[in-house]
């Protein structure tokens, strides 16, 4: 009998979680199909939908916005899946670097943007660059790389060295072992973390806001743009703000167990 | 094979916090572009005495107790009950860790409006119980940005709670049922003691990434009523970006980080010391 | 061609030397076992010949040419791990391929041989097989088929029977050691198990704390332990030592018991004789009694117990009917069997 109500309650709890994270986002995504006249009953939930936001974001340049994170996301994961992985592979086994790198690595992680993004404004300006998005590139890196190393390091650690060393027996350089034989062992770590720092580098607004001019504005901060001085173009943020959403959520759905993984082997282990 | 790791570091991390630390012990500001005045630990003596500076820690400081305090509650019990849950896990658990993922502007925005006495559903239903509630007025602003938080964030708290629980062994949870323990004692004895580095670490590491909280305040509330959600990067954002005194900023960003670095250290012990 | 030679070689981390001083040539074609307990160096040797471990002091040469500088790769040797190291995300035919990329050989060329090598080893029907769907014999073939498809100067082996299961280690031993003798590739192989090294090699080399204890081959080993140590260690059940005194003419326990033994050494010794070579007779004077019958098929473990040391003695099953638990018997065994070991040394005497 107990059993039984513990049972209920706890499927309770679970429904009303599931409810209260899928609440908001049920709402936002009817109110980018409402017009602004609908937009004033927010308990309309059947209508005919309207694709007028849409049209109005996209031709706001929002897609552009997200090419840009695209691309600033793209560039700062390779990079740090490069770099990442090579260091998380010594750290792992050769335990290269001593505390003081790990330390490092977690500590970069942590930082408070505020201290690192007036040196990068700064330097932008002096050298140039400040109206490109390299900047951005520069400042994204400095959370996503450690992030990417943390998480790999886990996963480089459950490889056993005896694989290296039959490689090396077998012919190959220490390097031709790590790529042909080392790496491979942990490809579904590494994508779980490449996706990991997509999202970090996507969902970042700002450095985003602070390092890009405002004409080639990331997709967070173009979102937040939609918050104009007229009130609120609800409708046209609401589909802005699926624009960015539906993707990294979608990803993460793929990425959900290995992140389990990545996170406790990383993160909560050492 | 570490130098890239470590020459990308240094250009992204390492030199630029050498920087910021230089900007903060100068009088630059963006402005003037050139001429940068070497002033010692003026902008530091000048932070430490500004009762804006210290007024946002304190409410930067507050907010992440709460926070972090109800995340951790929360996502202790769903934890908790996940791992019991034996039909559609994996959707259940995707769904649920789902808002972790979202960039934290379009959240706030989406709670702006949520919250929004004439478009939003929340005040609506309130109302159509006989309720009316001033969600960023005086005195309750930074609950409702605590709040956010909580809707984002718990979900990261289940993440690691879960993979804590699931990696507790399973010996020692039978063995003591065969002894004829209760639920709740299996809960409170063994369990949870066995938790306790997993939760110190997931503390520690949401309490760090709560202190960043720029987002929530930039979409709702810009630091008011008042100055009562001015969290500190908030702060140090318009201190640097609106007012341009850069030095200023810089100077109150590394106090900050002289602030949390203690946390940081002591995340970095309980790492070490979590067995394989 | 493939003989191996170390000069003075020593291993140490830090204060704490692992290998001392060691000095061994390994002749082309033989197969040398080196055996010894947990510790005793033995993997940290082989490791410092196949070049996974670096030489603290000393040199390493494979077939004359000085490697001892040299990376694995260059050394031309091939190993055979505890675990196998199997290449996970490759399939068998891969698996054995897979040190021919390292010499470029072409594509359709390393298929080939891989193929013939696998089915050589009765894994032709496996080729397409990834290692975790392999039984453990299984992966074990591979990872010597891995090895013999590069035709090294040596074969190392760092305990690989070690994760079957009994059985099926002793079927493989045969096949391994068929298959040695006929490739003829000079073979290095570790061990804990002195029965896997008795039956193994040609020539044992017994290990302990890092340094070479005893050399020769199997019979020599087990006939002529050169110490208490080696004694004991090799030889299942384990050799019986008595400690006692002897005049030339007899041995006397310290509990009394006396055994005739001529021999030209007196004073305090210790006595060896192996299991095999006590008789034991029932008998109401006798001076043991029979602590524990332990019955292995054909034949019977059995532990006598003299005053407060045991004896044990190894009996056919049919002897087994008047020997009963509790029973007294005499012990004896003949004298040319026997063993003197000096007890401050350790050492042999006769």
């Amino acid at each position: 009998m107990k059993k039984k109500l513990f049972n209920s309650l706890r499927g309770l709890l679970l429904l009303t979680a599931l409810v209260s994270v899928l609440f908001p986002l049920v709402w936002v995504t009817l109110a980018s199909f409402k017009t602004p006249s609908q937009l004033n009953d927010p308990s309309l939930l059947f209508f005919d939908p309207n694709f007028e936001n849409w049209l109005y974001v996209i031709d706001r340049g929002i897609l552009d916005a997200a090419l840009r994170s695209a691309t600033v996301a793209t560039i700062t994961v390779i990079i740090s899946a490069i770099a990442g992985s090579t260091a998380a592979y010594v750290i792992s086994t050769y335990k290269a670097g001593g505390n003081a790198t790990r330390f490092g690595i977690l500590a970069a992680q942590v930082l408070p943007p505020a201290v690192l993004v007036f040196p990068f404004l700064t330097l932008a300006y002096l050298t140039r660059v400040n109206d490109s998005l390299l900047p951005l590139i520069f400042a994204h890196l400095s959370f996503v790389l450690p992030v990417v190393t943390w998480f790999l390091i886990g996963f480089f650690d459950s490889v056993p060295r005896s694989l290296e060393e039959q490689a090396r027996v077998d012919g190959f350089t220490r390097f031709k072992a790590f790529l042909l034989v080392v790496l491979p062992q942990v490809y579904p770590g590494l994508g779980a973390a490449v996706i990991f720092g997509f999202t970090l580098s996507w969902n970042d607004m700002f450095y985003g806001l602070i390092l890009t001019p405002s004409r080639s504005a990331i997709l967070p901060v173009s979102i937040a743009g939609f918050n104009t001085f007229r009130g609120v173009e609800l409708g046209a943020m609401s589909a802005a703000i699926l624009v960015a959403v539906v993707p990294v959520v979608i990803a993460s759905f793929f990425i959900q167990r290995k992140l389990v993984q990545g996170i406790s082997g990383g993160a909560v282990k050492f | 094979m570490l130098i890239p790791l470590l020459a990308v570091s240094v250009v992204a991390v390492g030199f630029p916090l050498v920087y910021a630390l230089y900007l903060s012990l100068t009088d630059f500001k963006l402005i003037q572009k050139g001429t940068a005045n070497f002033v010692g630990a003026e902008n530091y003596i000048g932070s430490f005495a500004d009762d804006g500076f210290w007024g946002a820690i304190g409410t930067t400081f507050t907010y992440v107790a709460l926070a972090v305090i109800i995340e951790t509650a929360l996502g202790l019990l769903i934890a908790l009950a996940l791992q019991k849950q034996k039909w559609a896990r994996d959707l259940t658990r995707a769904m649920l860790l789902a808002p972790m993922f979202i960039t934290p502007i379009a959240v706030g925005l989406t709670f702006r409006f949520l919250l929004n006495d004439q478009l939003g559903i929340i005040p609506y239903l309130l109302d159509g119980v006989g309720l009316s509630y001033d969600f960023l007025g005086s005195g309750r602003a930074l609950f409702t940005l605590v709040m956010i938080d909580v809707w984002q964030w718990t979900p990261f708290m289940v993440l690691l709670l879960l993979a804590g629980l699931e990696s507790i062994p399973k010996q020692p949870l039978e063995a003591a049922r065969v002894d004829g323990a209760s639920g709740w004692y299996i809960l409170r004895r063994i369990t949870f003691p066995l938790l306790v580095p997993v939760l110190s670490v997931a503390i520690l590491l949401r309490s760090l990434d709560a202190l960043k909280v720029f987002e929530y305040v930039y979409a709702t509330t810009r630091g008011g009523p008042g100055t009562q959600t001015e969290t500190i990067q908030y702060f140090t954002y318009q201190t640097g970006i609106q007012f341009f005194r850069l030095g200023e900023a810089s100077s109150m960003a590394f106090i900050l980080l002289l602030l949390v670095l203690p946390l940081i250290v002591l995340l970095f012990r309980r790492l070490k010391r979590s067995p394989r | 061609m493939g003989t191996v030679s170390l000069k003075n070689v020593k291993k140490s981390y830090g204060s704490t030397a692992i290998v001392e001083d060691l000095s061994l040539d390994f002749p082309e074609g033989s197969f040398t076992v080196l055996v010894g307990p947990s510790g005793c160096g033995k993997s940290t040797t082989l490791r410092m010949i196949a070049g996974l471990e670096t030489v603290s002091a000393g040199q390493v040469k494979i077939n004359g040419k000085d490697v001892t500088d040299l990376d694995p790769k260059d050394r031309d040797v091939a190993m055979v791990f505890q675990n196998y190291a199997l290449y996970p995300h490759l399939t068998v035919l891969e698996n054995i391929a897979f040190p021919l990329r390292a010499t470029k050989t072409p594509r359709e060329e390393a298929r080939q041989k891989s193929l013939s090598v696998a089915e050589s080893l009765g894994l032709g029907h496996l080729t397409s097989r990834k290692p975790k769907d392999l039984s453990g014999g299984q992966q074990q073939r591979v990872a010597i088929g891995r090895a013999i498809i590069r035709e090294p100067a040596v074969f190392l082996f760092d305990e690989p029977l070690s994760n079957l299961d009994a059985k099926l280690r002793v079927e493989t031993r045969s096949e391994l050691l068929a298959l040695q003798r006929k490739l003829g590739v000079t073979s290095i192989y570790v061990t804990h198990d002195q029965e896997e090294a008795m039956t193994l090699s040609d020539r044992m080399v017994v290990m302990k704390d890092g340094k070479i204890v005893q050399l020769g081959s199997p019979l020599e080993v087990y006939t002529k332990p050169n110490s208490v140590f080696v004694a004991t260690f090799v030889g299942s059940p384990k050799m019986t030592i008595l400690r006692g005194m002897s005049d030339g003419q007899n041995f006397t326990h310290e509990r009394g018991s006396q055994f005739k033994f001529p021999s030209d050494i007196t004073g305090p010794v210790l006595l060896g004789v192996r299991p095999e070579e006590i008789a034991l007779e029932p008998s109401n004077e006798g001076q043991g009694r029979i602590e524990l019958i332990e019955l292995l098929g054909p034949r019977a473990v059995i532990t006598v117990s003299l005053g407060e040391s045991s004896v044990v003695a190894v009996v056919e099953a049919q002897k087994l009917h008047n020997i009963f638990l509790g029973s007294r018997v005499s012990i004896s065994f003949s004298t040319i069997s026997a063993h003197l070991f000096s007890e401050d040394t350790q050492l042999r005497l006769n």
